[in-house]
């Protein structure tokens, strides 16, 4: 199958940027090898919807406002009522949660061309998003495992937290270049690595 | 006044030196000075020409509360003007020059200016030019006349015109505790709230914290204070919980507890680390606010008060015990309250001589009269400055003898000698963000000052922003403030004498015979006449005051002129100063650069949105413009071609045989669920519960007012599943339309929504040539009449990429848009691209489209104005009768039917001349102006396929006045000419060739 | 301003946009009672108080919240999802 083409094209370069002199403060990398599918509960169907993403993802998203859980390269996270963005691999995800997944019990679209995935990684990550994002990105404000939607300007971002210092961005592609290059400028104070 | 760096002393680094210039002169300093400490220390006294009078200035103040000394630093050609002198900070290779000043500051001939004093007052411009319009000389023409003179006389600093190269940047930030001031009330307060455990951020606006303790000569747990204050704040700052932010000034509170700062990162640094921001814009939403900001020293209204030499006589101190320079050699004090006492036992202690302290009571306590002596000083008690004397500076003053209860001035004038007067009028509580919060600030007659008001959002003041005046109830203020716990912060021990913080209540002296202005607002140039000439005027409210005299509106928002300005008015007025009430603060607090607010984005407003095929277009000679975001072809240019030839060959090709375009930007809305039909039975105004799966059909929406909204093709893609394209403009608006219905409208409905625009990308293949490109790339499917009809829809690969295909025509061409994983773009427009090729297949940009979509007079977001109805544009057939929908309600209300709407029809040039887009149709073969218009161009181009020039026009009468001529004027870009109003299906009206 | 989204928690205002009056009555949709219509359509109260309000958390979960504040003071007192409220026949002007 033909390579699907990164959105990012010539302003992805690998290698260290901005006052890296004084340190990596960032690691920027584009995850293009995931399957992003958003599912969708009706109305009292959301035990059953993350039931079926635990038994094809096997990552058990509690149901409260913004949880997730990430293992590995998988991901799932809730970002709107009944809403999650389901993050993997595996290239047949979307066939697997479409069985799983039936039109009583929600909802499904394969977001996977349309979002580009973006990992920032480092001590200052929640410094240089906070340039960003009017959100609150510290530890007790936005959890391990948790999901948010939000913007900067005209663009729309979801953002789940891997770890500590690790946030998983998923920005609309046709605005992905513009904004890598936005989260260049605001990194470059601290140092970044492009991977 | 001769200033001059003392022997020792003051926070700055004595072992180390910074060169700056200032008006081409070169100067130094040490690390740690202001540019207005550095140039005091090297006995510069004049630092600008006043605003409207061109009068020498001073430097008045120490901080940001400063009138006078404004400069403006220039970076190569970048000018950033209005510098507080008192707060830019010196680095090496700093430049900067005086302002409103021409030819230079010494001898400036708009100093001619204090001669026409009495011109100038007052109202000067509003009686001067905007007066009756009588005769040829109009109020405004007299003003345009005169605009250029004034311009130059009166101002501040001059704006550049070279781009600023720095860049900013904005930070957002949470914390539970905000704390704005690091005097002895915020530190405590801060402590208190920190011990807590709450997320805290500290926001001092100097470079160092510590706030009144910085030039204190009081003795804080037997230390001296401002080494207390630097060994608490940086205690504070290595706390985990503690965000210490120095440099940064609080400038705006606003709603749910949301307030702005500015922090200066890196312009007081000779050389900046990379990437680092000139200055970051904070947003900070705090759970609580404490805003321990201090208080402002007020002056005395005097004559003669703003020569330099004239300060307050805080600023006296600062200088001497900050900074380690003296403002002058005989330095005298002029006050009505006790706290200049304070003052000059700091100051003497710093080794400034001090002649003589004037006050205004005739009594004063023997702290008071303890100090004077032991500083050396006369104490003139009872007195008050009545005048100066003064070349480019201070010489000396004269005192009279006072009545502190009456006013009144009397007795024989005394001179003094004095390079340097040191004036205080009280403190009044720095209130700024307090009264932006909102609420009326309260009147203390103890303090003759304005207290914060009560607050209505999660906020305190303390210390002396409270009215809390003296250190021992300052630390306790803090504390207390700082949080509700029973535990607070053990308080410091204060050795300092104990002084009534109450001044008499004097603002101005007023001798009977004055022979000198007596300044209110140094910065505006108002002085106290100006105030009483306002009154005798007919401006008596405080906010006609203020607008009529400029009172408060500068740059520095009135910092020290506020209170004496509205005592002056409240005194002809004959009533007190809270009956005359004060104006509501607005941010922001102090100046803040453009940048800054626009923060990461300066240089850069929007981002930019590009299609999956956009470097393959840049890659071929596309030339691009913005359409919203979005960037889209608009030809595809060869050399020595226009736009017109350009885009006339690429249609042409359309019709002749096979082009592509790039139609990703399209909106595309996923709308899924058991109710999806039903649901576009409501938004639509034809049917599509319908539709069969695997076909589109053309949609048509409505307004709840019955004007058209968006149209566009959707596809049924299963029994619950539909594709809705919307124009490229509307897709996020129709998008919300659409939500708003679920979510408040018909909640029962199960359907969900998502946005997929970004998911596919989207190639429009036009041309007699089309299916033959198709067939020779596509795989999986037929692609033939019978297989893909009209409206039907295939899946099937190009190459190993899947695509799905719908047969549908905008440029009246047999047509289809392909549609592929949006990563794929690329690769399929090149695989197209490359079958086509037998049939020179032809990229065209927007200007071909929109030149294809003219000629068969489709409509688009030029047409669909938020004016017209469906009935306007000829679309009455899609207004289903089966079904109410959205706008269905409204649409046959009177005026949406009136027969003298405008309608749509085709123009063609009978002049062989292009068509302006806009132009206004009339009957006037001549142009005339006015003109009776009965209708306008909404979008015009050069046809290939009718070899005319033609337009799309909304006419009143419009299908009635086919066949007519009218003419086409555009007179301000000198365009009339001769058209005849066709039908606007301009080009193969039967549409056989899209369904060939 | 700040708004507290009930999903997404509280969000600067620049992510939220105003969708209007959220006590207007919808007619019947197939009713043609021109005033009923032009209620609905152009007439608003612009109380000085407590009023309710349609805000879509448009840079969020995109959902339509009932936010009710205080056009005096802007004091938000309360938000819910719009969709609760109107299935629950609390949408329009029944408080
Ligand atoms: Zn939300």
């Amino acid at each position: 199958m033909a390579e699907p083409q990164s959105p990012l094209g010539h302003t992805f370069v690998p290698g260290d940027h901005g006052n890296s002199a004084g340190g990596i403060g960032l690691v920027l990398t584009e995850r293009s090898d995931v399957s992003i599918v958003q599912v969708t509960a009706w109305r009292g169907t959301i035990p059953a919807i993350l039931t079926a993403i635990g038994d094809v993802t096997g990552l058990n998203v509690p149901d409260k406002p913004g949880a997730g859980r990430s293992a590995g390269e998988k991901s799932a996270f809730g970002f709107a009522p009944g809403r999650y963005f389901v993050v993997s691999p595996s290239a047949d995800l979307e066939d697997r949660l479409r069985k799983a997944i039936p039109l009583e019990t929600g909802t499904i679209v394969d977001l996977t061309h349309g979002r580009s995935a973006i990992r920032v990684k480092g001590p200052w990550s929640e410094w240089v998003l906070s340039k960003l994002f009017a959100i609150d990105f510290s530890e007790h404000g936005f959890p391990v495992g948790f999901g948010r939607a939000t913007l900067h300007h005209d663009i729309h971002a979801n953002i789940q937290r891997i770890d500590a210092e690790t946030f998983d961005l998923y920005v609309f592609r046709t605005f992905a270049r513009s904004f890598w290059q936005t989260l260049g400028h605001a990194a470059a104070e601290v140092g970044y690595r492009v991977e | 006044m001769t200033a001059s760096r003392l022997p020792k002393g003051g926070r700055i680094d004595r072992a180390r030196t910074v060169r700056f210039t200032f008006d081409g002169k070169a100067y130094s300093g040490h690390p740690g000075d202001t540019l207005a400490s550095a140039l005091l220390a090297n006995g510069v006294t004049l630092f600008g020409r006043s605003f409207k009078y061109h009068r020498p200035r001073g430097v008045f103040a120490a901080g940001s509360d400063e009138p006078n000394a404004l400069v403006t630093v220039l970076n190569g050609d970048v000018r950033e003007p209005n510098v507080r002198a008192t707060e830019l900070e010196i680095h090496d290779g700093l430049v900067t020059e005086s302002q409103n000043r021409f030819p230079s500051l010494e001898h400036d001939v708009m100093a001619i200016n204090q001669l026409a004093g009495p011109i100038l007052s007052a109202g000067f411009y509003y009686k001067t030019f905007m007066g009756p319009a009588i005769g040829p000389l109009r109020s405004t023409k007299v003003w345009m006349f005169f605009e250029k003179f004034i311009r130059r006389a009166a101002g501040l600093g001059r704006a550049g015109i070279a781009a600023d190269p720095d860049h900013y940047e904005r930070m957002n930030a949470f914390c539970d505790v905000l704390v704005v001031g690091t005097g002895p009330a915020g530190l405590l307060a801060a402590e208190a709230a920190a011990e807590t455990g709450a997320q805290v951020i500290i926001a001092e606006e100097r470079p160092v914290a510590g706030g009144a303790l910085l030039a204190s000569a009081e003795l804080i747990d037997g230390r001296n204070a401002a080494v207390w204050a630097r060994e608490k704040a940086a205690a504070l700052a290595g706390r985990a919980n503690v965000r210490f932010l120095t440099r940064t000034s609080v400038w705006g509170y606003y709603d749910g507890n949301v307030l702005t700062a500015i922090e200066h990162v890196s312009d007081f640094k000779p050389n900046r680390t990379k990437g680092q921001p000139r200055q970051r814009h904070w947003v900070i939403r705090t759970g609580k606010t404490i805003l321990a900001t201090g208080a402002f020293e007020r002056p005395i209204v005097f004559p003669g008060n703003d020569c330099p030499g004239v300060m307050l006589a805080d600023a006296v101190r600062r200088y001497a015990v900050e900074y380690g320079v003296a403002a002058g050699t005989n330095v005298t004090l002029f006050t009505n309250n006790d706290s200049a006492y304070e003052a000059a036992r700091a100051m003497a202690q710093a080794g400034v001589n001090i002649v003589a302290i004037v006050d205004v009571r005739a009594d004063v306590s023997g702290a008071c009269i303890e100090i004077a002596s032991a500083a050396g000083a006369e104490l003139v008690l009872g007195h008050a400055v009545t005048g100066t004397h003064a070349g480019k500076t201070l010489s000396s003053i004269t005192v009279q003898h006072f009545n502190a209860q009456t006013g009144h001035v009397s007795g024989a004038a005394r001179e003094i000698k004095t390079d340097c007067l040191g004036v205080s009028g009280g403190w009044s509580p720095a209130i700024h963000l307090a009264s932006q919060a909102g609420g009326k600030p309260e009147w203390d007659e103890d303090l003759q000052a304005f207290l914060p008001p009560e607050a209505n959002q999660n906020w305190v003041t303390a210390g002396s922003a409270a009215g809390y005046m003296d250190t021992v109830s300052v630390f306790s203020d803090g504390a207390t403030k700082g949080t509700s716990s029973k535990t607070k912060p053990k308080l410091p021990a204060v050795d300092a004498p104990m002084f009534d913080a109450s001044p008499a209540p004097v603002f101005e002296i007023e001798p009977a015979a004055k022979s000198q202005k007596a300044f209110v607002d140094f910065q505006h140039d108002v002085t106290a006449d100006d105030i009483r000439l306002a009154y005798r005027e007919g401006f008596h409210s405080v906010e006609h005051l203020k607008r009529y005299t400029t009172l408060g509106m500068a740059t520095d928002q009135g910092k020290t002129s506020n209170i004496p300005g509205l005592a002056i008015m409240a005194d002809v007025r004959g009533i007190t100063i809270p009956e005359a009430g004060t104006t509501r603060f607005r941010p922001p607090f102090t100046p803040v650069s453009f940048g800054a607010i626009a923060g990461e984005r300066y240089g850069d407003l929007r981002p930019h949105r590009l299609t999956p095929m956009h470097d393959w277009h840049l890659a071929n000679s596309a030339r691009t413009y913005e359409a919203g975001l979005w960037h889209r072809p608009m030809i595809y240019g060869s050399h020595g071609e226009t736009v017109e030839q350009a885009y006339v060959r690429e249609a042409r090709a359309v019709r002749q045989s096979v082009g592509i375009v790039d139609v990703s930007t399209l909106g595309k809305i996923d709308i899924q669920g058991p109710d999806a039909g039903e649901f576009l039975d409501r938004v639509y105004t034809n049917m599509f519960s319908t539709l069969p799966v695997g076909k589109a059909r053309y949609g048509l929406m409505l307004r709840e007012d019955g004007i058209v909204y968006d149209d566009g093709t959707t596809w049924r893609l299963s029994e619950t599943q539909f594709l809705m394209t919307t124009t490229t403009a509307n897709a996020g608006n129709v998008m919300q339309h659409l939500e708003f219905y679920l979510d408040c409208v018909w909640p029962d409905l199960r359907v969900h929504l998502t946005s997929v625009t970004d998911v596919w990308a989207g190639t429009a293949v036009s041309g007699p040539k089309a299916r033959a490109v198709l067939e020779a790339c596509v795989t999986g499917t037929g692609v033939d009449n019978a297989t893909l009809p009209f409206m039907g829809i295939v899946h099937g690969f190009i190459g190993d990429v899947p695509v799905m295909i719908c047969r549908l025509s905008f440029s009246g061409e047999l047509a289809y848009e392909v549609y592929c994983g949006a990563g794929y773009g690329t690769q399929v427009w090149e695989a197209l691209l490359e079958a086509g090729k037998p049939f020179d297949i032809m990229p065209y940009g927007l200007e071909a489209l929109g030149t294809l979509r003219i000629e068969k007079g489709h409509v688009t977001g030029a047409e669909i104005d938020g004016r017209t109805t469906a009935h306007d544009l000829h679309l009455d057939w899609m207004l289903s009768k089966k079904k109410p929908y959205i706008g269905s309600g409204m649409k046959d209300r009177a005026g949406l039917n009136d027969e003298n709407r405008l309608s749509l029809v085709g123009l063609i040039s009978l002049d062989n001349q292009s068509i302006n887009g806009g132009s206004h149709i009339v009957s006037d073969a001549a142009p005339r102006e006015p003109a009776d218009s009965f209708g306008h161009v909404t979008a015009a181009c050069y046809s290939p396929a009718l070899g005319k020039y033609i337009a799309l026009a909304l006419v009143k009468h419009g299908t009635s006045m086919i066949g007519n001529r009218a003419y086409a004027t555009d007179l301000l870009r000198g365009k009339h000419g001769a058209v005849e109003i066709v039908s606007h299906h301009m080009f193969d009206p039967e549409g056989s060739r899209m369904h060939g | 301003m700040i708004i507290k989204c009930p999903y997404c928690g509280p969000r600067d205002v620049i992510e939220f946009t105003y969708q209007g009056d959220a006590t207007r009555q919808r007619p019947d949709p197939a009713s043609s009672d021109q005033a009923a219509w032009n209620a609905y359509v152009y007439e608003r109260a612009n109380p000085m108080g407590a009023h309710r309000e349609f805000w879509l958390h448009s840079g969020g979960c995109r959902q339509h919240l009932i936010v009710t504040r205080d056009m005096a003071t802007h004091v938000i007192s309360s938000v819910g999802l719009a969709r609760d409220a109107v299935a629950a026949g609390k949408g329009g002007d029944r408080p």
